[in-house]
């Protein structure tokens, strides 16, 4: 709520404060006037102190759709809860620095960002970015997690946050690099988890050759967006992955730059932009380039695909659906399909449940967010659809931790471009 | 952590539990390692529920109640398990839905072990031809409605606190939703019910539209609020989502021409699913816009169903309106109060400033409606500290209606936030008894109006007492609840 809207909206109080007594009109002036010495902490914080304390007296408005909480069925995991930790770690009142208190400074990481609460919230909070000021304010302590630590030392030594440099497994992999000349019309940035997914990269790739784009790849010289420096808040780091992303992008020359992965958008332009490191180029999510060739007539998806393909349901990846707030590229691309039959979950669009593979919650506590993956699964199974297709390598990751190992054979999770190119 | 650090409200007569280890590891046995805990960071998430006070103690870094042990049973025959564990031992059990009550229902007043129902959240059976939706008590109430929604039908019960609250709440607290007028209250939606008895015997109250079987026990465990049993499934009766939808306001130029607008209007047995009467400081709180409405009382009405019933429903609806001085408003407000009605920041925005608010819902016939409306505001008016005290009246009987008070204050220098809150509470409920009215309406009794259940039972109570002895003869579901003088200090 905005500060005219909330002028507006206790405007009425005015006049009955006006007609109070004069020792009760004393009581409320001073209340006023103290409120940030009663409730603010002292010193220098980065914490939102002011929207922790909103959040953590609301009565849980968004409960019934954060993930977390489904999947924990624990109060503990209420958005509000955690706001109101936060609230006492930046006060003090639970002391961040005593080690028996571990467990409160990790409720402040499990989240998975997917901002469900944004929908329903009166006042248009997502929990995590509440969540990321008290995090700030532990890591001027020192206080970062380890699970956090080790993501910012791996990223830090293998530019990825795998124990190995990811990015140099394409050649084993088969995936084609295509270097840059300088004079790209795309820049293909494939995310480090795409590179999980070797046949998704190598799909997106020729189906971009078939669509006749110059493009490129960079593999040698790819680094990680830096997307967990920032959900971990550890700026510096997160910086210096910015400046080289930016070096990288500009150096192709591309006017366009797209992404496999969702995360790796959010980071290369709102994030990159809040530190202070814009890159001045149209960056967008490789469904969004597809529909726009589609437009152009420059890709056909013509041909039938194999009946076991053709019974699916969509997991719309919530970065795209709330953040891109575009739901409709996936569907339009999957409408060019013949014989495609698409069930739409329960929970679709800008509504979709996470998959629990988002943010720092699978660090934080890896079963919980395998739990919120097993319930969007069962979310996708019925559907009745046997393929459930998706946009992003994070949910594909999570999904499939989500699927019980009796039932792999029965239900494939699958990149919308390895769809499309059995189409092609 | 001991918790030192959070001052404790309710810290008086806590039960001693001399072999913590061993309570746990036997609750281990009953609901498996994952579904209890004593660790801090779940044992201070299950220390309040939503009552507005406790709001200003939430920032005070104070605390209401502390649990010992925290549960998440799977079954129902786990929860007979942990009740006669607790029998054994002397442990009160509180249990826990999604803690959005508003009187205390749901905190550990003296320690013990909560059962939160959470993981009772599946929907069992849609019966189109009877009309029935059966599900366990713990499900969300958004949960719930949103999957019936899907397809196509609706239970009628949208309280306010629709997100975030369960099913057993809503039975525990006899709750009422916002389009009560028309679908009824929780209790003339449950249709059946399994309850686990506090000594671990589990029942079941047959599912029927209606019968002749002698007294209708199973209404005892409705408004039980968690005292006599612990509801673990019910089957509520359901409707197809309403075909058509209409939207009506009203402004009068006062409360009294408002009631008599409804009551007629219900005279005619006509049902708008939503009526709400905002008098004059409420009409200018939520309407500010609209200039027909400064000084007036607005009143939104919807009227939902079979289209033709619903053209019925609006032709009656503007006839007494305008009959007894309505002005028409459009459908404006209503569309307004259906954008709004879930955007609560009221209870974010008073506590940072020390100010205590809250709610008070009431009951009424229609010959006390009025009386009960202004006794309350001139009593509360006098009260020093109060800076607000206002009404709205949501529900609607051919009979009589609810009234519902919000009021604001702060305390003066020599009380506590509570001792204030306590004498408004006072104020109003005495006002509204000596007006001949009923001290709740829909919120429940938990520890806020337990000593007043004498007064509003008189010698009635006794014969509720002595249920409560036979049922529980330990006291251990929920006490300090209900039957009790909960507050200490507080005056009548
Ligand atoms: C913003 C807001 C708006 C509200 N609007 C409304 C409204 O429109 N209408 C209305 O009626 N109420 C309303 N309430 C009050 C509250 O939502 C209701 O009392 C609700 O029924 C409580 O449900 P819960 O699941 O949150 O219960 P809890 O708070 O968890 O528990 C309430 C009581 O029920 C008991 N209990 C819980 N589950 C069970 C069970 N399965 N078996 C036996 N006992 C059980 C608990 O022990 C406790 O005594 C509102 C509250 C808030 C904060
Ligand atoms: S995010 Fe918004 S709706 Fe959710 S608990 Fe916080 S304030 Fe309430």
């Amino acid at each position: 709520m905005g500060v005219e809207e909330t002028l507006k909206k206790y405007s009425w109080i005015l006049p009955l404060i006006q007609k109070a007594d004069r020792a009760t009109r004393a009581v409320i002036m001073k209340n006023f006037r103290q409120k940030k010495t009663n409730f603010f902490p002292e010193g220098e914080f980065n914490a939102d102190v002011e929207n922790l304390i909103n959040c953590m007296l609301c009565p849980n408005m968004c409960r019934f759709d954060c993930g977390t909480l489904v999947a924990s069925q624990n109060e503990s995991m209420s958005p509000a809860y955690k706001a109101r930790i936060g609230y006492y770690l930046t006060m003090g009142i639970i002391d961040p620095a005593d080690s028996a208190n571990k467990e409160f400074i990790n409720l402040m990481y499990k989240c998975t960002n997917e901002e469900n609460c944004k929908i329903w919230c009166p006042f248009d909070f997502s929990v995590v970015s509440l969540l990321e000021t008290v995090r700030d304010d532990l890591n001027d302590e020192g206080l970062m997690p380890d699970y956090c630590k080790q993501q910012i030392s791996k990223l830090n030594k293998t530019n990825t946050i795998e124990d190995y440099n990811i990015f140099e497994t394409y050649k084993e992999k088969g995936i084609e690099n295509i270097e840059s000349d300088g004079n790209d019309d795309v820049f293909y940035y494939i995310g480090c988890q795409s590179m999980k997914f070797p046949e998704v990269v190598k799909a997106n790739i020729e189906i971009l050759k078939k669509a006749g784009i110059k493009f490129s790849t960079n593999l040698d010289k790819k680094v990680c967006c830096g997307g967990p420096a920032f959900n971990i808040r550890e700026m510096e780091t997160a910086k210096k992955f910015a400046r080289k992303n930016k070096e990288l992008i500009e150096s192709t020359g591309a006017k366009i730059i797209i992404s496999d992965c969702p995360g790796c958008i959010l980071t290369l332009t709102e994030r990159y932009e809040k530190a202070g490191i814009k890159i001045e180029k149209e960056i967008v999510h490789i469904v969004q380039y597809f529909r726009k060739l589609i437009d152009e007539g420059k890709l056909r998806f013509e041909k039938s695909i194999p009946e076991e393909f053709r019974k699916i349901t969509i997991h719309d990846p919530c970065l795209i659906a709330r953040n891109l707030k575009d739901t409709e590229s996936i569907r339009m691309i999957l409408n060019k399909i013949p014989d495609l039959e698409i069930i739409e979950p329960m929970y679709n669009k800008e509504y979709v449940h996470c998959c629990g593979w988002s943010g720092t919650a699978h660090w934080a506590d890896k079963d919980l967010a395998i739990r919120e993956a097993q319930n969007r699964i069962n979310e996708l199974k019925e559907t009745g659809a046997n393929i459930f297709i998706s946009a992003c390598p994070l949910c594909e990751l999570g999904l499939a931790y989500g699927i019980d190992e009796t039932e792999k054979e029965k239900y494939n999770i699958l990149d919308i471009s390895e769809l499309l190119i059995k189409a092609l | 952590m001991d918790f030192k650090e959070f001052e404790l409200i309710y810290k008086d007569n806590r039960c001693e539990i001399k072999d913590k280890q061993k309570i746990e590891s036997k609750l281990k046995e009953i609901v498996g390692e994952n579904n209890i805990s004593t660790n801090d960071v779940d044992i201070l998430a299950y220390s309040k529920d939503s009552t507005l006070i406790g709001m200003n103690w939430t920032i005070q870094g104070k605390i209401a109640g502390l649990p010992d042990f925290i549960t998440w049973p799977e079954t129902v025959e786990q929860i007979s398990e942990i009740l006669k564990l607790a029998n054994k031992e002397k442990i009160p059990i509180i249990p826990f839905g999604e803690g959005s009550g508003v009187v205390g229902g749901a905190i550990a007043i003296y320690g013990g072990i909560i059962i939160d129902m959470k993981k009772f959240n599946k929907i069992l059976k849609i019966n189109d031809k009877n009309l029935t939706v059966t599900a366990q008590t713990g499900i969300n109430g958004m949960n719930l409605e949103r999957i019936l929604n899907s397809k196509g039908y609706t239970t009628g019960h949208i309280p306010q606190s629709l997100y975030i609250s369960s099913l057993g709440g809503w039975i525990a607290h006899r709750a009422a939703g916002q389009f009560s007028t028309k679908y009824g209250k929780i209790e003339d939606i449950v249709l059946g019910m399994e309850v686990v008895l506090p000594q671990g015997e589990i029942i079941n109250f047959k599912t029927i539209a209606r019968a002749s079987t002698g007294p209708q026990l199973d209404k005892l465990f409705i408004g039980g609020e968690g005292t006599l049993g612990i509801v673990t499934k019910a089957t509520l009766k359901i409707w197809p989502y309403p075909a058509k939808r209409t939207l009506i306001s009203y402004v009068f130029p006062s409360i009294e021409d408002s009631f008599e607008a409804i009551r007629q209007i219900l005279r005619e047995q006509i049902y708008p699913a939503v009526v709400r009467i905002y008098d004059q400081f409420e009409t200018m709180r939520h309407f500010p816009d609209i200039d027909k409405a400064k000084d007036k009382v607005m009143v939104v009405f919807i009227c939902e169903g079979n289209s033709k019933l619903v053209d019925l429903e609006e032709s009656i609806t503007r006839e007494k309106s305008e009959k007894n001085s309505g002005v028409d408003c459009g459908e404006h407000p209503v569309e307004h109060w259906l954008e709004s009605r879930f955007r609560i920041t009221e209870t974010s925005s008073m506590p940072p400033y020390k100010i205590v608010f809250d709610t008070i819902e009431v009951a009424s016939l229609w010959e006390n409606a009025s009386d009960i409306y202004h006794s309350v505001l001139k009593s509360m008016k006098q009260l020093q500290g109060v800076i607000m005290i206002t009404a709205h009246v949501s529900h609607f009987y051919p009979n009589g209606v609810g009234i519902y008070f919000s009021f604001g204050g702060v305390p003066t220098k020599e009380q506590s936030d509570l001792e204030f809150y306590q004498k408004c509470w006072n104020t109003v409920v005495k006002a509204v008894l000596d007006a001949g009215g009923s001290i709740a309406h829909h919120h429940g009794i938990g520890i806020n109006r337990a000593h007043w259940m004498e007064s509003e039972w008189g010698t009635s109570m006794n014969t509720l007492k002595e249920i409560k002895k036979l049922l529980d003869p330990n006291d251990i579901l929920n006490p300090g609840k209900v039957y009790v003088d909960t507050w200490k200090g507080g005056e009548k």
